[in-house]
């Protein structure tokens, strides 16, 4: 009955308001809303980092420094066995001689050698690419350290007690950069060393998601060659260099 | 006829209890070291973020395969039916489990949290070799019980032959999974190379049939146990065959490595520049334990015995030297991770080859494995009837009639 | 009569650890110091809590580590955020520390709790301790300055 009441007229206005609602609508709100808290990460979203060495400047450490702070992982002073999840290296071209700096971290690999070799399968990728320890199945064996070709992993060599709340970690398990996984989570697309090497007013660091093609490091990525580390390996790394 | 009986080792009380209290030390000073660094955490031993696997890796390592590599006596005389090591054969198997055990042990309580063997126990992630081989080495460590069984019980004897051939199956492709967890390495340049596989197969038979030789001639020390001449003789024969083929495998690795380019840099460092590193391969894994046994055994007086049992200690040594070798130089070497640049200056120690000093609880976990192996051993030949010893049928005969 | 004196003796003494407290002699937070004491019922009825709070736990920490799902309702951080004390100072007491919220069940269950060899036992967030972030950085150029590989130097001849 009321179908046949329905002018063409109405039809029109009516299809049209919800193609607007289907269609139009999403489009205007940004696609970098976050997830809800409650819902799974998905493939999705495509987090991933390119490090523009060009813009990396000697001596600063900011992201290094930023990181420490985000995760609380303040060190022995026994450099030998004190975690690092981010860090400098300074570099010399063997056929320039020029020297460079960037910030090495966990690469976060499609094809990670460290989930392969791990026996409990606590080493593992995230669906949206961030490779992770979970550490309530990791069992210590370092087999992971091993397996990494870009000395990315730390083991926590001792007993911790001034853990942040939204960075557990703990002696006998080994950790590495987890893009801060809980930042992300909770609704930020940027990480803490992104932050920092923005508010240094370096931005060498650009860090977001692939598959929203507004992300900063689309962007990025958009406007200079990158490429990845030990390209040999077939690691499909999600962190890219720029500039070497 | 002569007849075969299995025996208990006939050791007095005292010197039982004073060679049970002395392991029994050792065993307890690894105890101790093990939850010392436990509880403190690791940063007490020598390893770190850049030796991640240190000493206790290199006695576990060592242990799992001289467990296999002693199975071959066993081995030879169920598969291949050499029925002069047919007396013989219970013990190596025996041999096998204890030192099995205790390299798992060793490797356990080395973990960042042993609290979680559970974990291990009952997850698997079956794409990692080392998953692969927790089920190898229960698996193995479940078929020699049985196989011990057969072997022992008359009644089920006839079946001792396919266990046999299905352990010899087992500890070869053990033995590989042991070699492939450098072998699957493809990030450091001294592993990634399927022929370290095959390397640590030939390198356990030598060194188990060396261990076998040693340990057989401290029992017939104190009993005889048809250690005769021809057991010998093949065994000597059998350690030189091993020998040839370990050098051989050896420079077949090293010569693959030369001719891979991305390794190139690792060989020429483990060969001339690799400061203590290159002296331990050159002297203690080739030279000690490869060349001079060699030259020992081959010499003109090689019937002599001493000859033989100085060489299978040169071995024993250069099976150290080898793991050692294997494990912590292939570490040492830093990743390339940067093909063409060179690392100027890093907080990480990516520019630097590592050097490693072992800390004493490492050691003393190491030998606690050992000293375990031993009393398993120990235990098992004084209460079970493992020994083999010749009854002359006819000489109880003769004594019968006297009588 | 006099055997069975000695029987109860001997039962008193085995048993005496029993009868001491877990947590005699410890500094207790204040009570009521928690925001859970200001609060009638938990994040699910407080029967179910007592017998069955590391399921969700258990269940929650899986979500989180492999799905990312961050709700705080079965959270070990909200657990803690509302259950932890405080003392005279407001400064708040490790949950772990005896006679605290988490310890006084399970030392009497004798439960070992696994959580805070990792996980933080008050609430603290970033920034809320100084961290000497350098720490991890200065010692670098002493120790590796001088240090060119072999492997370096050898490969770019």
């Amino acid at each position: 009955m009321n179908k046949n009441n329905l002018t063409r007229r109405d039809f029109l206005i009516k299809s049209a308001s919800l193609m607007t609602v289907v269609y139009i609508i999403p489009d205007l709100v940004s696609k970098t809303e976050a997830k809800p808290l409650d819902e799974k990460v998905s493939s999705k979203t495509k987090w991933a980092m390119n490090i523009d060495v060009d813009k990396c400047t000697k001596g600063c450490t900011a992201c290094v420094e930023a990181c420490i702070e985000e995760n609380g992982l303040y060190g022995m002073d026994r450099p030998e066995t004190d975690s690092q999840w981010i860090r400098k290296l300074t570099l010399k071209d063997i056929k320039t001689e020029k020297i460079v700096e960037l910030p090495m971290l966990c690469q976060h690999c499609e094809n990670p050698p460290c989930c392969d070799v791990c026996p409990t399968g606590a080493s593992f990728r995230r669906e949206d690419g961030i490779v992770m320890v979970n550490q309530h199945t990791c069992i210590g064996c370092r087999y992971c350290m091993m397996a990494c070709p870009f000395k990315a992993r730390s083991f926590v060599h001792e007993n911790l007690t001034e853990q942040l709340t939204s960075a557990p970690r703990g002696k006998g398990c080994v950790e590495s950069c987890n893009f801060c996984a809980n930042r992300i989570d909770h609704g930020s697309d940027m990480t803490a060393c992104e932050e920092a090497c923005q508010k240094e007013g370096h931005k060498a660091i650009t860090f977001g998601d692939l598959s929203n093609p507004k992300s900063r490091v689309n962007e990025s990525l958009a406007s200079k060659p990158s490429r990845r580390l030990r390209s040999d390996l077939k690691l499909k790394q999600r962190v890219t260099y720029s500039g070497i | 006829m002569d007849k075969i009986i299995f025996q208990r080792l006939k050791i007095e009380a005292p010197l039982f209890w004073k060679l049970f209290l002395g392991l029994g030390f050792f065993i307890l000073v690894g105890y101790l070291c093990a939850h010392y660094m436990e509880t403190e955490g690791h940063y007490v031993t020598g390893m770190n973020n850049q030796i991640v696997w240190g000493m206790p890796h290199v006695f576990a390592v060592l242990l799992i395969v001289i467990a296999s590599g002693v199975l071959n006596v066993a081995s030879m005389s169920s598969v291949f039916n050499f029925k002069l090591f047919k007396p013989l054969a219970p013990l190596s198997a025996l041999m096998a489990v204890a030192f099995l055990i205790s390299g798992l042990v060793v490797l356990v309580l080395d973990l960042g949290r042993p609290d979680r063997l559970i974990v291990a126990m009952t997850t698997y992630n079956f794409k990692s070799i080392f998953a692969w081989n927790i089920f190898l080495y229960s698996g193995f460590a479940a078929i020699l019980v049985v196989y011990l069984w057969f072997m022992l019980d008359r009644t089920v004897s006839n079946y001792s032959k396919p266990v046999g051939v299905f352990a010899f199956l087992w500890r070869i492709i053990l033995t590989t999974g042991t070699g492939s967890i450098f072998g699957f390495l493809i990030a450091r340049d001294a592993y990634g190379t399927a022929i370290l596989a095959p390397l640590f197969i030939i390198m356990s038979l030598l060194y188990g049939t060396v261990i076998y030789f040693l340990l057989l001639k401290v029992i017939n020390y104190f009993q005889d146990t048809l250690m005769t001449d021809e057991v010998k003789d093949n065994l000597r024969k059998i350690t030189i065959f091993f020998l040839f083929a370990n050098l051989y495998f050896l420079a077949l690795y090293h010569i693959t490595n030369l001719y891979i380019s991305k390794h190139y840099d690792y060989e020429v460092f483990i060969l001339t520049a690799g400061g203590i590193y290159t002296i331990i391969f050159w002297i203690g894994q080739v030279l000690i334990g490869l060349l001079l046994p060699l030259y020992l055994l081959l010499n003109k007086n090689s019937n002599n015995e001493s000859n033989f049992m100085i060489s299978s200690l040169l071995v024993v040594f250069g099976s150290f030297a080898a793991i050692y070798v294997i494990i912590i130089s292939g570490q040492a070497f830093p990743l390339n991770i940067f093909n063409d640049y060179i690392i100027v200056e890093s907080s990480f120690y990516d520019n630097v080859i590592h050097d490693y000093t072992p800390s004493l609880y490492e050691i003393g976990l190491g030998i606690g494995g050992v000293a375990l192996s031993l009393i398993i051993i120990l235990i098992a030949i004084r209460n079970l009837d493992f020994l083999p010893s010749v009854i002359q049928i006819r000489k109880p005969l003769v004594d019968e009639k006297s009588d | 009569m006099g055997q069975n004196f000695y029987r109860y003796l001997f039962l008193f003494i085995i048993l005496t650890p029993l009868n001491i407290s877990s947590h005699n002699n410890e500094p207790h937070s204040i009570k009521g110091s928690s925001k859970a004491d200001s609060m009638t019922q938990c994040v699910e009825p407080t029967e179910i809590m007592q017998k069955e709070h590391f399921v969700f736990l258990y269940h929650q920490r899986d979500n989180t580590v492999i799905d990312g799902i961050r709700t705080k309702q079965h959270s070990l951080a909200n657990c803690i955020d509302c259950h932890v004390g405080y003392d005279e100072k407001g400064v708040a007491i490790p949950i772990n520390s005896e006679g605290q919220f988490c310890q006084t069940c399970h030392v009497q269950t004798a439960v070992n709790i696994d959580c805070f060899s990792c996980h933080a036992t008050v609430p603290r967030d970033k920034g809320m301790k100084r961290i000497k972030a350098s720490d991890n950085n200065n010692h670098l150029s002493d120790k590796i300055k001088d240090i060119t590989t072999y492997y370096h130097s050898n490969n770019h001849e």
